[in-house]
């Protein structure tokens, strides 16, 4: 493992996540690719709740917490404030769940990054609304349950490529990256810093809560994720130049549902069906990558 | 109200601003799982009869930490570059890597770090404890009886040493031949042994008479005279002068410098480690061998990788014969053997067999050796029989007679398995055995010995007995499903350059040829380290509380149970499970 963590770190104990919380992890290797030159945007979502109550905060950066649909409106402003100022060497980041993302605070997202505004907006996916009570997003997988896709009525939709899609905006770089994999994480965070422009970063966080996973098995599933194919490693450059960053062991799907209560109810040919599913996602990946990767 | 033309004044933008940490939420308390750093057994120490902290061996090899890695060999054998050599190193076959790829080359490792020391001619540090007033009478310096004055020694015991013949080494000296013990690593690891203070005297074989002459001078005696005679082959004609040659003496009369011209076809008959040294011996000095043995190649009693490189050299194997008849004939002699079936296997057991009826062979040979055992070569050496008056330990047998001084009977004479390094562990268990018996008496050598076990046993840790840092080790024996493979990636197991077949069968040569260092290194570093700490840092990296921290402690980081809230992510992502979770008590 390359990544040393300082012994004095930009987060505090005492934060109020629950044990395990994904993205809990998640801040901790941000911030250590960060630095404390930051100011954090941070929509409501379970970090609104993690950083603290008033009047504790558990980041050693200025935070502000702004309404859901608005992190990438707030960061624009705050870059602008900042530059009046001439401070050019502070980072501006927007720290938002999958909810805030692909959902609610896409269309201040899409504008922002179309006008390829200088930020970076990293969002924790935790595959749904983890803090009002598990309710789906747009990002939740396909067999998940939640609360507001009970029984019978599991998730029958694909999960929202947003990647993809802030690809699709032409901004100069995105990635996804995982909790399980800090090396890959921190190194991303340091080269989305030293860009300007737009900056995205996907971070899969694992939410023992919302998935129904034991707490301590947090790290190993978003490792399983990466190992599986259901969440590759890779980073769009300019939109179109793709880098896969592992090659994964190739675990079988199933591994993967089996250890989480939220696809309990999926049978076999189910979880057949979902390993096409994320083989034909892994192939596109694969043709967009240019190669048959010799990886 | 303000006056009608007064400035406009906005109001203050009040955002309520945090001034506080969250560090006043002990978090802890939400915790009903309790991490810990708890270290454990590797398998590969249990299993080797020293109890070598193999899985640490391993680790400081990785770091570069060459001598330090040969000091803890050191602590628990002092023939690391015997062993590493001619050890059948049983700690690789229950290896968990093996259930991963492959099993660490242990031995090839053990044999590296000897011979960086010897390169640098080392001299290691080692923990000895202040002189003891008795003085401890070892017969025989052969592994068991130099280990046994090696622990005594280093326990703060004078040691004198007897050895009836002009060098010290036992077999390694005068039967295992060079091309597998090279003389020089023997000689380098006696004299590090004479620098801790042993003092071997050559050239006195003791008699029947010498536990009086010793009374009063020594208050207690390590036999370990190994089995010096062979046991004859007793069949119609095998008395003929010349009919038969004893094995172990062609091999000591190699060693001794003799090397006699040999042609045509010889038979060995025999399946342990002195048949087939014997069967290769006489290959390179010009023979044809035909090893002869009346059960199959896997009941040999031989290890197989011997016997492998023995067939590999050209050595003939005949199973299933055994010898029933010898006469002479007019090119040296003819050898009737009889054909033999398996009838059944008792578990764990070498087959049973039993003559075909009517199953005769007759075959010419030149030569006849015979290699099926040996025995004391005095009787008066045979340890005595387990009761009254005698305690039997793992690998050794306590016993006093009389008014006499207390005598343990090591090595060769009552192991269990007639090897090197079993022999050391009698050694090193007589050693620890007397040293409890002089401090505590007797009743206490049983138990003390018991809590110096390496997890579950037989295998004896001298460091645990100092009371060194390896007492904290939980006895659980890691198991290879509670390694987190995740954090490995497949490696194939060094294959350790050696002499090709044609080069070897022509001399003495030593096989196996040195590796390098960054071989070492790379060989170490596939070692899972099972149970044990390396520092890796997965358990701080992976806490979403930031509740671990680094500290200048030999643990390196403590957990701060203030803020735990016990999510057990640490334990499983500690890729060796050095750590354990366990339930809160309830307070
Ligand atoms: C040919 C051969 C090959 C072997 N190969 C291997 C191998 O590859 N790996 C392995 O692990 N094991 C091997 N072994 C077994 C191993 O060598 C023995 O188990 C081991 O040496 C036993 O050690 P020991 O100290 O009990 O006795 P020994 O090594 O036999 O030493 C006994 C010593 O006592 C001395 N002595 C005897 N009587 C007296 C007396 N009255 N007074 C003073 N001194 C006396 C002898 O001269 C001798 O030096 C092999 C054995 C043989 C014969
Ligand atoms: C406009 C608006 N609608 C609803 C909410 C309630 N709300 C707060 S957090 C949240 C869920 C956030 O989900 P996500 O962005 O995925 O973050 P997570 O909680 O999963 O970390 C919701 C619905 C709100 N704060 N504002
Ligand atoms: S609900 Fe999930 S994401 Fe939210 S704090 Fe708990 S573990 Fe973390
Ligand atoms: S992996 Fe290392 S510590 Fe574990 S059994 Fe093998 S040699 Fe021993
Ligand atoms: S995770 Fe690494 S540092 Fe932590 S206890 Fe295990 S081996 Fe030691
Ligand atoms: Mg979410």
């Amino acid at each position: 493992m390359k990544v040393e963590l300082p012994d004095h770190e930009l987060m505090h104990s005492g934060h109020v996540g629950c044990p395990g919380c994904g993205a809990a992890v998640a801040m901790r290797f941000l911030l250590n690719g960060l630095g404390e030159k930051t100011v954090m945007v941070i929509p409501a979502c379970c970090w609104s709740i993690i950083a603290g109550p008033y009047p504790q905060s558990t980041l050693k950066v200025p935070v502000l917490h702004t309404a859901f649909e608005t992190g990438a409106a707030v960061a624009t402003g705050i870059r602008a404030a900042l530059d009046v100022r001439g401070e050019r060497d502070v980072t501006v980041v927007t720290w938002a769940g999958d909810g805030g993302t692909f959902d609610i605070g896409f269309q201040a997202l899409s504008g922002a990054v179309e006008r390829n505004e200088d930020f970076l907006y990293v969002c924790y996916d935790n595959e749904a609304y983890m803090n009002t009570g598990i309710q789906r997003s747009s990002s939740t997988p396909y067999g998940a349950w939640t609360t507001t896709t009970p029984g019978r009525d599991w998730k029958k939709m694909r999960k929202k490529n947003i990647v993809e899609a802030l690809a699709a905006h032409r901004i100069p770089y995105a990635a996804t990256a995982s909790i399980a994999y800090p090396d890959d994480l921190v190194a991303k965070v340091k080269k989305a810093r030293s860009i300007r422009g737009s900056r995205f970063i996907h971070i899969f966080s694992s939410c023992p809560t919302g998935w129904r996973i034991p707490s301590e098995l947090s790290i190993k599933i978003a490792r399983m994720a990466v190992q599986t194919n259901i969440f590759p490693l890779y980073e769009v450059e300019g939109g179109v130049r793709y880098t896969i960053n592992l090659k994964p062991k190739g675990y079988l799907v199933k591994e993967y549902f089996r250890l989480q209560g939220r696809f309990s109810h999926l049978t076999e040919e189910d979880l057949d069906q979902i390993q096409e599913m994320v083989e034909e996602d892994w192939e596109l990946l694969l043709r967009k990558a240019g190669t048959m990767p010799s990886l | 109200m303000s006056p009608p033309h007064a400035p406009t004044e906005y109001p203050p933008i009040l955002i309520p601003r945090s001034f506080t940490t969250t560090e006043g939420n002990k978090t802890g308390s939400w915790r009903f799982l309790r991490p810990r750093y708890d270290e454990k057994t590797a398998p590969c120490s249990v299993a080797c009869p020293a109890g070598e902290d193999i899985g640490r061996i391993e680790m400081l090899v990785t770091q570069g930490l060459f001598k330090e890695a040969w000091e803890t060999i050191l602590l628990e054998n002092p023939f690391p570059g015997v062993c590493g050599r001619v050890c059948h190193h049983p700690c690789e076959a229950v290896c968990n890597r093996h259930d991963f790829d492959e099993p660490i080359a242990i031995h090839v490792v053990e044999r590296f770090l000897a011979d960086m020391a010897t390169r640098y001619d080392l001299r290691p540090k080692l923990p000895k404890l202040p002189p003891r007033p008795e003085k401890v009478a070892v017969v025989g310096a052969g592994p068991s009886g130099l280990a046994a004055a090696y622990f005594l020694t280093r326990l703060g015991y004078r040691c004198h040493v007897f050895e009836a013949r002009n060098e010290p080494g036992g077999i390694l000296r005068w039967g295992i031949p060079t091309y597998r013990l090279p003389e020089a690593v023997l000689k380098n690891e006696v004299v590090l042994l004479e620098a801790q203070g042993v003092e071997i005297l050559c050239g006195k074989r003791m008699e029947m008479g010498f536990l009086e002459a010793l009374r009063g001078e020594y208050a207690a005696v390590f036999l370990g005279c190994g089995h010096g005679r062979a046991r004859p082959l007793v069949v119609p004609g095998s008395q003929l002068p010349g009919a038969c040659t004893d094995g172990l003496q062609f091999l000591e009369s190699i060693r001794l410098g003799f090397s006699p011209q040999l042609k045509g076809t010889v038979a060995v008959i025999g399946g342990g480690n002195t048949a087939v040294d014997v069967a290769r011996s006489a290959l390179r000095l010009g023979a044809r061998p035909i090893l002869i043995y009346r059960r199959r190649r896997g009941d040999m009693p031989a290890f197989p990788e011997e016997v492998e490189m023995a067939l590999e050299e050209g050595v003939v194997l005949h199973e299933l014969r055994t010898p029933v008849h010898i006469e002479p004939s007019p090119s040296g002699w003819s050898l009737t053997l009889q054909t033999m079936e398996p009838v059944g296997q008792p578990e764990g057991l070498p087959a049973e067999v039993r003559p075909i009826p009517g199953g005769v062979e007759r075959m010419a040979v030149e030569k006849i050796f015979v290699a099926i055992g040996g025995e004391p070569a005095d009787a008066f050496f045979a340890p005595p029989e387990v009761g009254a008056g005698t305690l039997k330990l793992g690998n050794c047998l306590l016993a006093w007679a009389g008014d006499g001084p207390p005598l343990v009977y090591g090595g060769d004479l009552t192991v269990e398995i007639q090897s090197v390094v079993h022999a050391v562990a009698s050694g090193k268990e007589g050693a620890m055995a007397l040293d409890v018996l002089f401090r505590e008496g007797l009743e206490a050598v049983e138990p003390i010995l018991a809590s110096c076990r390496v997890g579950p046993g037989p295998a004896l840790s001298m460091e645990v007995f100092l009371k060194g840092l390896r007492c904290r080790r939980n006895a659980h024996v890691v198991k290879y499903s509670e390694i987190n493979t995740d954090h490995f990636t497949f490696a194939p197991r060094i294959a350790p350059p050696r002499l090709l077949r044609e080069e070897r069968i022509h001399g003495f040569a030593e096989i196996p040829l040195k590796i390098s260092a960054n071989l070492a290194m790379q060989e170490a570093g596939r070692c899972f380290h099972c149970g044990l700490c390396n520092q890796c840092d997965n358990c701080r990296l992976f806490c979403p509380e930031i509740a671990i921290h680094r500290e200048e402690t030999p643990r390196g980081r403590r957990i701060d149970y203030d803020y735990c809230k016990g999510c057990g992510i640490c334990v499983v992502e500690c890729p060796r499970n050095a750590m354990s979770l366990e339930e809160e008590e309830a307070s």
